[in-house]
């Protein structure tokens, strides 16, 4: 090949990657791209912000639900998302921690956004210390379902769920049936069913794995032990073979043979979605339960009301080409009619308080009507999220599985889990 | 254009020395430029960012902020972590059951169908099939033929009488049933042996026959040393592979639930990944990262090393 003939090669193979890397993204600046971490129903939510795309003539492009992997990337990177909503206030942290999102406090008021309007305890997800780190957009909270049919069969009042934690102990000997080989047939209660609920139980014992004012790491604490040995007592009554073998043929989460739609577990802490149309009235509209919130101990009737809220919370990455269209944006996803219209879709709880006298919250039902007022509740409160949140809640399901499925000591395995996280703690926190 | 003396590397033998004509040169050249969209795309993209890594796993290095020098702090806190060892553990397991398994199962199933009888192209394209099924798609799949209560595989084995067990829920079964869930999609590695059975020369065979030799003789003594180096070879991409190991135990944790029950499906990558994306431990997830490239670079080596001995080139 002549040298000349290389030349030519060559000039046109880097014009060629140059071109391909320019028009890759075309740079728009009327579109703001907003990538949301949940999303079943990516039109919905699409079409949710065209509404934006007709109020202001602002495009919005929405990327739902975005893949884990890919948002460290574009955070550090230099083309961000404009809004990025997290399925959780727990990352929120650690990325402000980083300097990856904003303090949101200017955004705020460029937004002009009212913040009264809020429920304190989901908001608390994304307050660090003085400073916002996030907004909350709809939230989850977890009560009591039971089944009256089989309150019924088993002798007890259908119409009367327990009134402590104590009583459902009782309840649920009552409503499990044993078969003559041993086997589970049907079960009462089963504490981590269909996951984790243990911020929901330490909470009406009194505490939580961190301080109130997320300032210590508290993951051995009395309440974290009574949680967790009056979890064990299921596993430890029924047998840990025995009710993971029961478990292990229960149908799909989201089909008519999910375990309380069956019948074969009487009682369960679930979601508000699940009085929603996309769940029960669709999956079982024949299943006769009841909600109630989750009873507190015996000895602490004041701890009546408790729940935990845990949910959305949207960011605004550091990176971001346009701050103030991004602060509007998010004061518009943050006006009332705009919750009402996406946590109704979604039948979850609303964020904003306005949001939550909208009648279509009210069309959901006197069960999901249950879920809102208990977002009132004086004993409401929300995960608390630290910097390091991912990272301890593994390692506290694992402390939790250990206890539940080995048997193992909860004080020892708190305190294993405690030792080894303080210093981390500590030093995430700065101290 | 040869050197006569044999050049070597760790022990292992050299491309005899290029002598740079101008000829060789323009040939070089053209190669390059042929070969400039990978190079680039390799530079960019591999070799840099294994560079960088290395450089990370001597910091402190979350994402944005500039990364702090500690030094070897990182390998010395991987070392004395319990979820590392735990990982480490259970990949091994992996390395030591499943491919090793894997290599004899494919080459059953190779030798099979490498038989002469009717239909056999049918077979063939049925073994290869499940390899074309999408892991996370194959996976899930696999989660309901192992469901303990209704899942076929219990179901067939209570038929004859044993209580088939909980499976993925069970720390026990969790990697025995990833491994089989792996041997199912072994088609590649099958097809590999298949067209090394191929190779195999007719008339050695025959002459074996000639001489008296049985089945299993010839086997033994023709195929397996003949296919010696299709075995290294399926030998080594499978280790690497599993030392890899993440889509499958990603999909069977969930998200939320990885490395569940308890710690069993825990393998090195999915440790790796908690650590770089969810912890945002990027330095300490690189040291993680450059300790398995070590250790796969060893195996591997050793392998080869040990590889003259029971593996026969016929070319």
């Amino acid at each position: 090949m002549s040298k000349k003939m290389f030349g030519v090669l060559s000039v046109l193979l880097v014009a060629s990657m140059l071109l391909t890397a320019c028009g890759a993204k075309p740079a728009d600046e009327n579109v703001l791209r907003v990538w949301i971490q949940w999303g079943d129903n990516p039109q919905q939510i699409q079409e949710l912000f065209d509404k934006y795309t007709a109020e202001t003539g602002i495009k919005v492009e929405v990327t739902a639900p975005i893949d884990d992997d890919k948002v460290l990337p574009a955070l550090t990177g230099s083309n961000p998302p404009d809004i990025l909503v997290l399925s959780g206030g727990d990352a929120a942290k650690s990325f402000y921690k980083e300097g990856l999102v904003l303090e949101l406090s200017e955004s705020i008021t460029t937004g002009n956004i009212d913040m009264t309007d809020m429920y304190e305890p989901p908001l608390s997800q994304c307050r660090q210390g003085d400073k916002i780190v996030c907004l909350p957009w709809g939230t989850d909270a977890y009560a009591l379902f039971w089944n009256k049919d089989l309150f019924e069969a088993a002798g007890l009042d259908p119409e009367k769920p327990p009134s402590t934690m104590e009583e459902l102990v009782e309840y649920a000997e009552k409503l499990t049936v044993v078969g003559p080989d041993g086997s589970l047939e049907q079960v009462g209660f089963i504490p981590n069913h269909s996951w984790s609920h243990t911020d929901l139980y330490v909470r009406n014992f009194g505490g939580f794995w961190y301080s109130d004012d997320g300032s210590a790491l508290t993951a051995n604490s009395q309440a974290m032990i009574d949680a967790l040995t009056w979890q064990q007592q299921f596993y430890t009554k029924y047998g840990v073979d025995n009710l993971q073998a029961f478990a292990s043929g229960f149908g799909e989460y989201s089909s008519p043979d999910a375990p309380f739609y069956a019948g074969k577990v009487a009682m369960m802490v679930e979601g508000e979605w699940q009085v929603g149309p996309n769940f029960i009235p669709k999956l079982k509209p024949e299943l006769n339960y009841g909600v109630a919130a989750f009873p507190p101990p015996a000895d602490h009737p004041e701890r009546a009301g408790t729940i935990v809220n845990q949910g959305t919370a949207v960011v605004i990455p550091t990176g971001v080409a346009d701050k103030e269209a991004s602060a509007k944006l998010l004061a518009w996803m943050m006006s009332p009619a705009i919750v009402a219209e996406e946590f109704c879709y979604n039948a979850n709880l609303p964020t904003s308080k306005k949001a939550a006298e909208a009648q279509c919250f009210k069309d959901l039902g006197e069960k999901f009507q249950v879920f809102v007022d208990l977002m009132a509740s004086p004993n409401a409160y929300a995960v608390i999220t630290t910097p390091i949140s991912f990272e301890m809640n593994d390692a506290l399901g694992a402390a939790e599985e250990a206890i539940l499925l080995t048997g193992a000591d909860p004080k020892e395995t708190l305190d294993a889990v405690q030792a080894e996280f303080e210093p981390k703690f500590k030093e995430a926190m700065g101290q | 254009m040869e050197n006569s003396t044999e050049r070597k590397l760790f022990g292992f033998k050299l491309p005899p020395k290029t002598v740079w004509t101008k000829r060789a040169k323009s040939d070089l050249r053209t190669g390059l430029l042929f070969l400039s969209p990978w190079l680039i795309g390799f530079l960019a993209f591999t070799l840099y960012p294994m560079v960088v890594s290395f450089y990370y796993s001597f910091t402190i290095y979350h994402s944005k902020r500039a990364p702090e020098w500690v030094g070897l702090q990182n390998y010395a806190n991987l070392f004395a972590d319990d979820k590392f060892w735990i990982s480490l553990n259970n990949t091994l397991y992996m390395v030591a059951i499943a491919v090793p398994l894997g290599l004899f199962a494919s080459f059953v199933c190779a030798l099979l169908l490498n038989l002469k009888v009717r239909g056999q192209a049918f077979y063939r394209v049925i073994y290869f099939l499940p390899s074309i099924v999408p892991t996370v798609a194959g996976t899930i799949l696999f989660l309901w033929l192992l469901n303990p209560q209704v899942g076929l595989v219990n179901t067939v084995l209570a038929k004859v009488g044993i209580d088939g067990p909980n499976w993925m829920a069970d720390p026990n079964w969790s990697k025995p049933a990833l491994i089989l869930l792996g041997m199912w999609g072994m088609g590649g590695t099958i097809i590999i042996y298949l067209s090394g059975l191929q190779d195999v020369p007719q008339s050695l065979i025959e002459a074996a026959e000639l001489d008296g030799a049985n089945w299993f003789q010839r086997l033994w003594h023709i195929t397996i040393p003949m296919v010696s180096p299709i075995t290294l070879f399926n030998l080594i991409t499978g280790m690497i592979g599993m030392f890899q190991y993440f889509a499958q135990a990603y999909v069977v944790g969930g998200g939320d639930s990885l490395g569940r029950p308890l710690n069993s499906t825990l393998f090195y990558s999915v440790y790796l990944y908690q650590n770089a994306f969810l912890y945002l431990k990027m330095g300490y997830a690189s040291a993680m990262a450059w300790i398995l490239f070590i250790i796969i670079l060893i195996l591997t080596l050793l392998l080869l090393k040990v590889s003259d001995r029971f593996t026969y080139y016929s070319g």
